[in-house]
C-alpha cells in the first residue's frame, strides 16, 4: 500500500520565518496576549457576556468549537493506527502539531475566561473532584491529554531521535491514552449543554449531544487536516499528494453522512423534526449546518470528484464550517431559545479570540519552517530524494514536479 | 484544608459509592433537616421590605441606578441583589401578582451537579452554599440552573458567585433569614421543608379554588425545591418554569453517569486500544527497520 503514497517523509520548510503571513498572525497574537494580560488586572465586564449568556466566545468558540478542528490527531490516529492505514502515516505529524496548537491556545483562552483562574490548583486534589460534573471531566481530561499524551506524541518531531529512544517503549500505551482521553472530553463537551435542558433549542438538545460532539470532532479533524495540508502546500509550494488527501476526504464524507443519518433518527425519535419546518432562525441554522455537511459528503462519494484537489479543498472547508456551526449552535445561536437576552462579543473580546487563533497559526508557521512537520514528496525510487531526509530545494522540487507530470 | 488519611478514605468511599449508585443518588430526596421558605403570592403586598433586608443582611451594595441614586430599584437578580420582588400583570390588567425570586435551594441542584471542584455544595439544612476557595469562576452554574439564579460579579477582579444562601450566617447565630423576619404580612415564611409543605397543603385545603391547580410549586417540580410557592395565577406567568418533575441534574448526567460508572467503560476501552496499539506499533517498527535498511533514511515516528 505504501507505494500509493508519494508523501513519504516529513521535512522542514527551509524558508525565512519573517514573511508577511507570519508577521500578520504574530502581531494579532501579540495584541491578543497583551489584551489578556490587561484582562487579568480587571474583571470581565468589558466582554459581551452577561448572566444569561455566561459563556462567551473564548469558551464556546476557542474551546468547545475549535478543539474539534484540533481533533485531527484523534481522527487520523484512529485511521492510521487502529485501522492500520500506514500509507497515511506521513501526515500524522501535521495532525499532531496542529492539534496540540488548537488545544494549547484553547486552554490558554480558558485561563483568561474563568473568573478565578488561581483556584485551578484544586485540580490537583482528587478528593475535591465532583464526579458528576461533565465540566470536571473536560477540565481533567483535556489538561492531561494536552500536557502529557499529545505532547509526548509530538516529541519525535522536535527532539533528537536518540533522546526519544529512551521513552519510546511506552509509545503504544501513550498513544492508546491519546485516543481514549480525547474521545472522553470531546464527548463531554457535548454533555456540558445537556444539563441546560430546554435552554438549548429542541433541534439541538438531546441526550445524544456527547456522541454527536465526538462525531463532529472526527469530521472536523479530517477536514481541518486536509485544509491545513493544502494551504501549507500551496503557500510553500510543496507537492500535493492527491491520493492521501482523497483517502482522508473519503473517511470525512462517511462519518459526515453517518452523522446526518443519526441526527435525523434522533430528531425523529424525539419527535422534534417538525421544528425544522417552522420558519424560525433556528431552522435556518439547522438547515445551514445540514447542507454544509451533506452537500460536500455527497460530492465526495463520487470518485472522480474526490480525486480533484480543488473539490477536496472546497468540500473540506464547507464540511469544517458545518461541523463548527453544529458545535457552536447549542452554546450560542440555539441557547436561550425564544428568550429576550442576547450575546454579542465586544471588539476586545473578539480581538482576544482571534489572538489565540493567530497564536496557533504563527506557532504552526514557526514549527513548519524549522522542524520536520509537513510531508514531502520523495521519488518512489529515491533517485530525486535526499537519502538523509533533507528537504528538497526549490529547484529540486520543481524538477520533481516536472518528472511526476511526465509520469 | 488539612487532609487526614481518614478524610481521604472517606472521600474515596464516597466517590466510589457515588459512582456506583449514581442514578439513585441523582434522584435524591430532600435531606431530613431541610429548611426552606414558603412564599404565598396571594398574601404578598409587594412592599419589598424583604429586598432591602436581604441587601442589608448580606452586606450587598443596593442597586440605585434607576432611581437616580435615591432608593433601591433592582430590575432582576444580580451580583448585588440576591432577592427580588417582581410583578406580573396580564395584558388586560385584570390579573396581577407579585412574585419573590431567590435561590430555590433545589433538592437535587443542577449547579451542584455541574460544579467541577465542588464550590457549590448542598450543606447543612440542605442549603446550596458557595465556597470561594474551590470556585474557578467558570460560571457553569449559570448555564445549568433552571431558575437562572446564580449571578457573577462581572466587574470584579476577584469575582464571586452571588446567590441566596438562605442567610446561613444568620441561621448560625440562631436568627431566621432576613426576608422572613421583616415580611409584614407573612407572605414569606421560614421553617423546615416538611412543616412548610404541611402548611401549604393546609392553606389549599382551607381555601378551595383559591390556589392555582391546588398545587404547591416546588413539592415535585424539577426534582423538588426547598423554597415552595403558592399562587393564584399560573406558575409560568410568575416566571417559575413548568418543566416536569425530573431534576435537571438527573437529566443532564444520565449518559455521563453510565459511561463513567466506576470508570469501567473507559478502562475497558483503554485496555482494548492499548492491546491493539501494541501489535500495530510492533508491526510499524518492523516495517520502519526494513525501510531504513532499504533507503538509508532514519525512519520517522
Amino acid at each position: 500500500m505504501s507505494s500509493l503514497s508519494t508523501w513519504q517523509y516529513d521535512t522542514p520548510i527551509k524558508r525565512p520565518l519573517l514573511t508577511a503571513p507570519f508577521i500578520f498572525f504574530s502581531s494579532l497574537a501579540v495584541i491578543g496576549v497583551l489584551l489578556s494580560a490587561k484582562r487579568l488586572i480587571g474583571g470581565l465586564a468589558f466582554t459581551g457576556m452577561n448572566d444569561d449568556f455566561a459563556w462567551g466566545v473564548w469558551k464556546t468558540f476557542n474551546v468547545m468549537t475549535l478543539t474539534a478542528l484540533g481533533s485531527s490527531a484523534l481522527a487520523m490516529g484512529i485511521v492510521v493506527w487502529l485501522f492500520d492505514q500506514q500509507q497515511l502515516h506521513s501526515v500524522m505529524r501535521t495532525a499532531l502539531v496542529s492539534s496540540i496548537l488548537f488545544y494549547a491556545t484553547g486552554m490558554f483562552a480558558l485561563g483568561f475566561d474563568v473568573g478565578r483562574p488561581w483556584n485551578f490548583y484544586n485540580i490537583l486534589f482528587i478528593w475535591r473532584w465532583n464526579p458528576h460534573s461533565a465540566l470536571l471531566e473536560v477540565a481533567v481530561c483535556m489538561t492531561a491529554y494536552a500536557a502529557i499524551f499529545l505532547l509526548y506524541e509530538n516529541l519525535p518531531a522536535f527532539i533528537p531521535a536518540k533522546w526519544f529512544a529512551r521513552i519510546k517503549p511506552v509509545y503504544p500505551f501513550m498513544v492508546a491514552a491519546a485516543f481514549v482521553l480525547p474521545a472522553m472530553h470531546q464527548s463531554s463537551l457535548g454533555t456540558l449543554m445537556v444539563i441546560g435542558g430546554p435552554k438549548v433549542h429542541a433541534l439541538w438538545q438531546t441526550q445524544m449531544l456527547p456522541f454527536f460532539y465526538l462525531m463532529q470532532a472526527i469530521v472536523c479533524g479530517f477536514a481541518s487536516l486536509i485544509v491545513i495540508l493544502m494551504v501549507s502546500c500551496l503557500a510553500w509550494r510543496r507537492p500535493i499528494d492527491v491520493p492521501v488527501l482523497s483517502a482522508i476526504a473519503k473517511y470525512m464524507s462517511w462519518v459526515s453522512l453517518a452523522f446526518i443519518v443519526l441526527r435525523y433518527v434522533d430528531l425523529g425519535i424525539r419527535g422534534a423534526i417538525g421544528l425544522s419546518f417552522e420558519a424560525t432562525r433556528y431552522s435556518a441554522f439547522f438547515y445551514a449546518e445540514n447542507l454544509l455537511l451533506l452537500v460536500p459528503a455527497i460530492i465526495l462519494l463520487n470518485e472522480r470528484l474526490r480525486r480533484t484537489p480543488r473539490v477536496i479543498f472546497v468540500t473540506s472547508i464547507l464540511t469544517a464550517l458545518g461541523g463548527l456551526l453544529y458545535r457552536f449552535s447549542p452554546t450560542t445561536f440555539a441557547f436561550r431559545a425564544g428568550g429576550n437576552s442576547m450575546y454579542f462579543p465586544t471588539v476586545t473580546e473578539l480581538l482576544m479570540c482571534l489572538g489565540y487563533i493567530s497564536l496557533a497559526i504563527a506557532l504552526f508557521i514557526y514549527a513548519a519552517t524549522r522542524y520536520a512537520i509537513l510531508p514531502d514528496q520523495l521519488s518512489p525510487d529515491d533517485s530525486l530524494g535526499d537519502r538523509a531526509g533533507r528537504s528538497l530545494t526549490a529547484d529540486e522540487t520543481s524538477a520533481l514536479h516536472h518528472q511526476l507530470k511526465k509520469d | 484544608m488539612t487532609l487526614s488519611r481518614r478524610d481521604l478514605l472517606k472521600t474515596a468511599v464516597v466517590c466510589a459509592a457515588a459512582a456506583g449508585t449514581a442514578n439513585a443518588a441523582a434522584e435524591a430526596a430532600a435531606p431530613a433537616d431541610a429548611l426552606g421558605l414558603l412564599y404565598d403570592a396571594t398574601v404578598c403586598i409587594g412592599c419589598k421590605a424583604c429586598v432591602a433586608a436581604c441587601t442589608h443582611a448580606n452586606n450587598l451594595q443596593p442597586e440605585t441606578a434607576l432611581s437616580g441614586g435615591i432608593w433601591q430599584m433592582p430590575t432582576d437578580l444580580s451580583a448585588q441583589t440576591k432577592n427580588i420582588i417582581k410583578v406580573y400583570k396580564s395584558a388586560d390588567g385584570r390579573e396581577a401578582s407579585f412574585v419573590k425570586r431567590q435561590c430555590m435551594q433545589c433538592v437535587d441542584p443542577a449547579c451542584v451537579s455541574g460544579c467541577p471542584f465542588g464550590a457549590l455544595q448542598k450543606t447543612k439544612f440542605g442549603i446550596v452554599s458557595w465556597e470561594g476557595n474551590q470556585c474557578i469562576g467558570c460560571r457553569y452554574c449559570e448555564i445549568s440552573c433552571p431558575f437562572d439564579v446564580p449571578r457573577f460579579e462581572w466587574a470584579k477582579f476577584n469575582p464571586r458567585i452571588v446567590k441566596c444562601e438562605l442567610c446561613r450566617h444568620r441561621l448560625a447565630d440562631g436568627l431566621q433569614p432576613a426576608c422572613t423576619e421583616v415580611c409584614p404580612t407573612g407572605a414569606v415564611t421560614f421553617g423546615t421543608r416538611q412543616q412548610l409543605l404541611a402548611e401549604a397543603h393546609e392553606r389549599i385545603r382551607k381555601n378551595p379554588g383559591k390556589y392555582y391547580q391546588d398545587r404547591v410549586y416546588g413539592e415535585l417540580d424539577l426534582g423538588g425545591t426547598q423554597v415552595l410557592y403558592l399562587s393564584h395565577v399560573s406558575f409560568s406567568k410568575i416566571g417559575l418554569p413548568e418543566a416536569g418533575d425530573e431534576s435537571r441534574a438527573h437529566y443532564g448526567s444520565k449518559v455521563h453517569e453510565v459511561v463513567y460508572k466506576g470508570m469501567a467503560i473507559p478502562a475497558i476501552v483503554y485496555a482494548g486500544v492499548a492491546f491493539l496499539m501494541r501489535r500495530r506499533f510492533k508491526a510499524h517498527e518492523e516495517e520502519a527497520r526494513h525501510e531504513e535498511a532499504k533507503s538509508g533514511r532514519p525512519a520517522q515516528l
